[in-house]
């Protein structure tokens, strides 16, 4: 009994234990929070809304059906999980890349300008699109480092004027009837990603292509990336302690600018790897920046900043937000899965206030089991 | 000419406003990134009062109800960003953003819900205010004189007198700029770190329900405030979190604003014939380049952003 | 009736999650008085102090005023009773002026409206009075730091405060300047304030104070008189046991100079002068030589100006007659620098990484560590770590994984050492390498800092305490305000010598 007892308090010990209970506690209390404006606008269908919201594709009746709406739920998850892990990377800089919506419509600009334009094959496209998120990026790093301006704030200016340049440049390449841009499928097929079959395994749904697997795969680069090389050695000692990362010679800018050069990157590969799908196209007359950068906010915190916890905490950010679509309009509008990711984010800033309680928690249990204080010392500075 | 003067001056009022809420949070030591949320959310608050207030109202006491309204608003959004990042010495950059698109957010679901249960066909996130805009309007001789713009005069003055001259504002930057001294000597640091996110919340509202009224008639929720409350920030910045020089840097931000809007009453300037985007762009891009400019050797109050804990005196 | 006393504390026990910071702890303070607080850092003497201001509460023991059992809940309870006190590092907001410094928390108003006139005149009264030259418009961030201990002060002062507490108040100050401070302490107590003053500068103590009470390791050990004890008799009750302040060690035999610094000027990052003023000097292979001087007088900037943390205005860096002057931090690691920083909070330790990182931050990307495809070699580095820790007695609670933020100074401070020393360097720049260390630690450090002497290392020791730089150095160069004023051997000098030329009463040509 003693020992399972201890047993459990190790686990719990664990940080990535408390980062994902701390998780579970901010979905549950967002959802709950959602409920109940869901009660305030109509009582009667709030609890059918919620659980609509929360079942996305199992809203749907038969097997088939649902796999293929399960399918477009994983499409729009591999470019909300770059943005999450674009987020994350430079995060762990100690830089918050909110200009990471920017980057995503800059790769969005020119995969789709290459495709409908000068009609690229999808390889170049993507490459075309990781290099303009990662200039966007490096625009964000260079300010930063070397001009001392707040990445929050240049980040949020570069969004719009990439955002009004991109209107400007896919004018060129929009159907003439409407401001959308023209069919990728249809006027360069080439451009299209490649399915590999995948599709074919979510009721031939089209839009699922190899995007799905290499946003997993990339997820996994970067933790290994970050946790067993030398670069994100480097990387994480600048974001914990910028001075102490200057004192044993690492090159703190370059690593900044390094940093966010790659989340650009990540960026603008989550664009390419969404528009040359197909799914969607783009309003040439939008006047807001897309919002999977900010979900990507609400994925990366939601992961506990973790690349592996990133995957389904995208997942789940994308699964409510597609299942948003499915609540009674005549009562509810979809924006109520927004507003669920958005108190979720505002609730990821409590985690650390979870941890530290969480921690005291087993400190004082295990005080109390051993009497023994020393493992605990104080800082003795 | 007269049209140029006119939109820079609202949008000036709207950054100036926005910006001195800015300036009064960061005195006190927390950074508000989540002044374009509540600039949605003040501007819900006017908005609202716009849509059910009798127009039989008298011009003054209306424009004032409304106001009120956004200031309320905004003062009990922004107390969101207080319990976190005060009481629970959260990431004040995560609750900002957390903000900002919650305050969309929550703004469109409030505003459908609104319109669907008056009209289950109305699916629009819109509000309309035609007739109640024309009364904080004085035409004067093809000048629109906004209220607005009074309003930012004289609070800018009242935030320079409560900043520099009174008792609040000597505690409430001792906060901000060393908040174990403010302790040391007895101030609730708390107390006024809270203080400076309320005001900053009342100035955020004010501003977003001047900001919705500064052009159209009627407002897509879904649309938030376009990045102006961080161009406000970048004009706080610009500032050196200064009130009269915020004003100074408002009207220069307010003048690239207004062009957009007016760039084809100029014949020059449609000869150029660049698109409208790029006057689209302009108050960005000009922010940036100020921003790269100006940042290097800014002066931001030294505790900004980070969460007081009295038990680490 | 028994003894009038401003303040009591009787029998004040605190207690935290590992050690008990007050045990059982009784000083009182009489009035009129100039009664000192004696200990070791970690003695326990912050603590009883934040019990004081309320801060924490004890878990044992009562406070006592004018012999009545007070209650303090916040810093508000201690001011109200008339307790006010001069910080070590000073609570003044930088770039407020000295006049709203003084009067923060008990504004004169008026409606809400400040009427700094009629408290301007009252600081210049009290000013005159007690011989506090400040001038009250200027900023607080442009004024001299005896200008900014003056302005704490006034503080107090403005305040009508009857009980005085002046914390480590000279660790910043010029040797005038504690003279000046020792002078203001007795205005003080002839116009009836009583005074508490904490130190562990045993000369001091003796020079000013009427009685003094020692605690070590957060026991109280007894009050003494001044007048009827000895400096010796102090120092005892501080440390407990006759400690053998001086290092066993051979003399030196200087070999090749390693470092040459020719003309050295660092600009200053807190006025418009620069820090550094064109030093030169010599360290050769096999001796130890330490810069003392007051802290502040560019001792920290000159070790960034040679580390590269922070750039050179001019002047040269000569590393075994190679000019090293543009290179990298990197670069200069790898060629043989090693590097003992002043903060271990700041620049020594990434202190969310494991103990096993922090080991490895100055050679991680050695072949040994990082392999040709830049990934990690995570069994080498916890080898290593596992061997220093062995080697040098860090110890913490998990071996190599433990978070380096748990540990406790003294460990952090090791691990420090061992990182650095473990590099095999030419040249070892140690900055206050025991600041606020135990006996035992400090004892430790110097044994490793000799031994590298002894294996024909240079070594270049910046210190602030004179017991550690007339013991450990083989020759001693003085700082002050920016240049060397003074060069020496310890072992024909004295602590008031090097006291003359570290306040820049004196000074002499030093070719280096």
């Amino acid at each position: 009994m003693k020992n399972k007892d201890s047993k459990f308090a190790n686990i719990m010990k664990t940080d990535g234990m408390q980062s994902l209970i701390s998780s579970l506690i901010c979905i549950v209390l967002g959802l709950f929070l959602g409920y109940i404006v869901l009660l305030f606008i109509n009582p009667t269908g709030a609890f059918k809304a919620i659980t609509d919201v929360m079942k996305n594709f199992f809203y749907y009746k038969g097997s088939t059906i649902r796999l293929k709406y399960f399918g477009n739920t994983l499409v729009k998850t591999a470019p909300l999980l770059m943005c999450a892990l674009s987020i994350l990377f430079s995060y762990k800089v100690g830089l918050f890349n909110i200009g990471c919506s920017g980057q995503y419509t800059a790769g969005a600009c020119t995969a789709l300008y290459a495709a409908l334009k000068w009609n690229w094959g999808w390889f170049p496209c993507l490459v075309l699109a990781i290099a303009m998120g990662a200039l966007a990026g490096t625009l964000v790093g260079v300010l930063k480092s070397y001009c001392n301006v707040n990445e929050v704030i240049s980040g949020i200016m570069l969004n719009w004027i990439i955002l009004y340049g991109t209107n400007t440049i896919l004018t060129n390449v929009k159907e003439l009837a409407s401001p959308y841009t023209l069919l990728v499928k249809k006027y360069s097929p080439q451009s299209i990603l490649p399915s590999l079959g995948l599709g074919k395994l979510f009721s031939n749904n089209q839009y699922v292509t190899i995007a799905v697997p290499l946003s997993i795969l990339i997820a996994v680069a970067v933790m290994i990336v970050l946790n067993k090389t030398k670069f994100g050695y480097e990387l994480k000692a600048t974001g914990f302690n910028k001075n102490a990362a200057k004192y044993c010679g690492m090159k703190e800018k370059r690593n900044m600018i390094l940093s966010l050069l790659i989340s650009g990157a990540l960026a603008g590969l989550g664009a390419a790897f969404f528009y040359l799908t197909g799914y969607e196209q783009w309003e040439c007359t939008t006047s807001t920046v897309p919002g999977m950068g900010f979900n990507g906010i609400a994925a990366t915190f939601l992961g506990g900043l973790n690349p592996i916890g990133t995957i389904f905490s995208s997942f789940f950010i994308q699964h409510i937000t597609i299942g948003g679509a499915n609540v009674d309009k005549t009562m509810y509008c979809s924006q109520i899965s927004d507003l669920i990711s958005a108190l979720i984010i505002y609730l990821c800033g409590f985690v650390l206030f979870l941890k530290t309680f969480m921690k005291n928690v087993i400190r004082k249990r295990e005080v109390k089991r051993t009497g023994k204080y020393e493992n605990f010392k104080q800082d003795g500075r | 000419m007269l049209l140029l003067i006119q939109y820079m001056l609202i949008f000036a009022s709207i950054l100036i406003l926005v910006a001195l809420g800015g300036c009064f949070s960061e005195h006190s030591g927390v950074i508000n990134l989540g002044l374009e949320g509540i600039m949605v959310i003040g501007s819900l608050g006017g908005a609202l009062a716009m849509k059910y207030l009798p127009l039989t109202i008298p011009a003054v006491p209306y424009v004032l109800l409304v106001i009120l309204c956004a200031i309320v608003f905004g003062v009990a959004y922004s107390s969101l960003l207080g319990v976190a990042s005060i009481n629970f010495k959260a990431d004040q950059t995560i609750v900002g953003t957390a903000l900002n698109m919650l305050g969309t957010a929550g703004a469109t679901v409030a505003v459908k819900a609104i319109n669907t249960a008056a009209n289950p066909n109305d699916v629009s996130s819109i509000i309309q205010y035609i007739n109640p805009k024309k009364k904080f309007l004085i035409n004067m001789g093809g000048f629109e004189f906004n209220w607005f713009m009074l309003i930012t005069l004289i609070v800018l003055v009242v935030a320079y007198v409560v900043l520099y001259k009174t008792r609040f504002g000597l505690r409430l930057m001792a906060c901000g700029e060393h908040p174990q001294a403010a302790d040391s000597v007895g101030i609730n640091v708390y107390k006024y770190r809270w203080a400076g996110v309320l005001i900053s919340g009342a100035y955020g509202g004010l501003g977003g329900i001047c900001y919705i009224l500064a052009g159209v008639s009627e407002w897509r929720f879904e649309y938030g405030a376009a990045g102006f409350g961080f161009l406000a920030l970048a004009v706080m910045i610009f500032g050196q979190w200064k009130p009269h020089r915020i004003a100074l840097a408002g009207l220069l931000f307010g003048f690239f604003r207004a062009l957009s809007n007016v760039y084809f009453g100029f014949p020059f300037l449609v000869k150029l014939n660049i698109p409208g985007n790029i006057y689209n762009m302009m108050p960005y891009i000009i922010s940036l380049i100020v921003l790269a400019l100006t940042s290097s050797r800014s002066r931001a109050p030294k505790a900004e952003g980070i969460p007081y804990d009295n038990g680490q005196r | 009736m028994a003894e009038q006393y401003a303040i009591e504390m009787l029998n004040i026990t605190k207690r935290f999650p590992g050690i008990i910071a007050n045990d059982n702890i009784t000083l009182q303070l009489r009035r009129g008085e100039i009664h000192a607080l004696l200990g070791e850092n970690g003695a326990g003497k912050s603590t009883l102090m934040s019990v004081l201001f309320g801060l924490y509460q004890p878990e044992e023991g009562e406070i006592k005023k004018d012999g009545k059992v007070v209650q303090i809940r916040d810093p508000n309870d201690a001011n109200d009773l008339g307790i006010g006190m001069v910080h070590q590092h000073f609570k003044l907001v930088e770039c407020f002026t000295v006049l709203d410094n003084i009067i923060m928390g008990v504004e004169p108003t008026k409606a809400g409206f400040l009427q700094k006139k009629e408290a301007r005149q009252k600081v210049l009264a009290l000013s005159e009075k007690y011989g506090l030259k400040v001038d009250p418009d200027a900023l607080v961030e442009d004024i001299t730091v005896g200008m900014q201990q003056r302005t704490e002060i006034l503080k107090m002062l403005y305040r009508e405060n009857e009980i005085l507490i002046f914390d480590e108040p000279t660790a910043v100050l010029t040797p005038q300047e504690i003279t000046e401070l020792m002078q203001i302490m007795r205005n003080l107590k002839a116009e009836g304030k009583s005074i508490l003053f904490i130190s562990h500068k045993l000369a001091e103590i003796m020079a000013v104070a009427d009685r003094c009470s020692v605690l070590r390791k957060g026991k109280y050990i007894g009050t003494v008189d001044t007048d009827k004890t000895s400096i010796e008799e102090l120092s005892a009750m501080m440390v407990g046991r006759n400690v053998n302040f001086h290092v066993e060690k051979k003399p030196a035999e200087p070999g090749d100079v390693i470092l040459e610094v020719d003309g050295m000027t660092v600009a200053s990052k807190v006025h418009k002068n620069n820090a550094v003023k064109n030093v030169s000097l010599k360290v050769h292979a096999g001796e130890i030589v330490c810069i003392a001087g007051i802290d502040g007088n560019g001792q920290s900037e000159f070790v960034y100006g040679l580390s590269g943390l922070e750039p050179l205005v001019s002047g040269r860096i000569l590393f075994k007659g190679e000019d090293v002057t543009k290179a990298s931090i990197r670069q200069k690691s790898v060629m043989g620098f090693s590097h003992i920083p002043e903060d271990r909070h700041k620049h020594g330790l990434v202190l969310d990484y494991s103990l096993e990182d922090n080991l490895v931050l100055q050679t991680y990307f050695q072949p040994e560590y990082t392999n040709k495809f830049g990934f990690l070699r995570r069994d080498n580095i916890r080898k290593k770590a596992d061997e220093l820790i062995e080697k040098f007695d860090v110890r913490s609670g998990q071996g190599a994984v433990t978070s380096a933020r748990s540990m406790s100074g003294g460990n952090q401070q090791k691990a420090i050492v061992a990182r650095e020393l473990d590099k095999d360097p030419e040249l070892l720049i140690a900055v206050q390498p025991t600041r606020g260390l135990d006996v035992g630690a400090i004892e430790f450090i110097h044994k490793q800092i000799v031994a590298q002497r002894d294996a024909g290392k240079a070594v270049l020791l910046v210190s602030l305490e004179l017991d550690e730089v007339l013991d450990v150095s083989d020759r001693i160069l003085v700082m002050y305000e920016g240049e060397i004023v003074g060069q020496f051997d310890p072992k024909k000098t004295t602590q008031e010598e090097l006291g003359l030329y570290m306040a820049g009463a004196k000074r002499m040509e030093v070719q280096a």
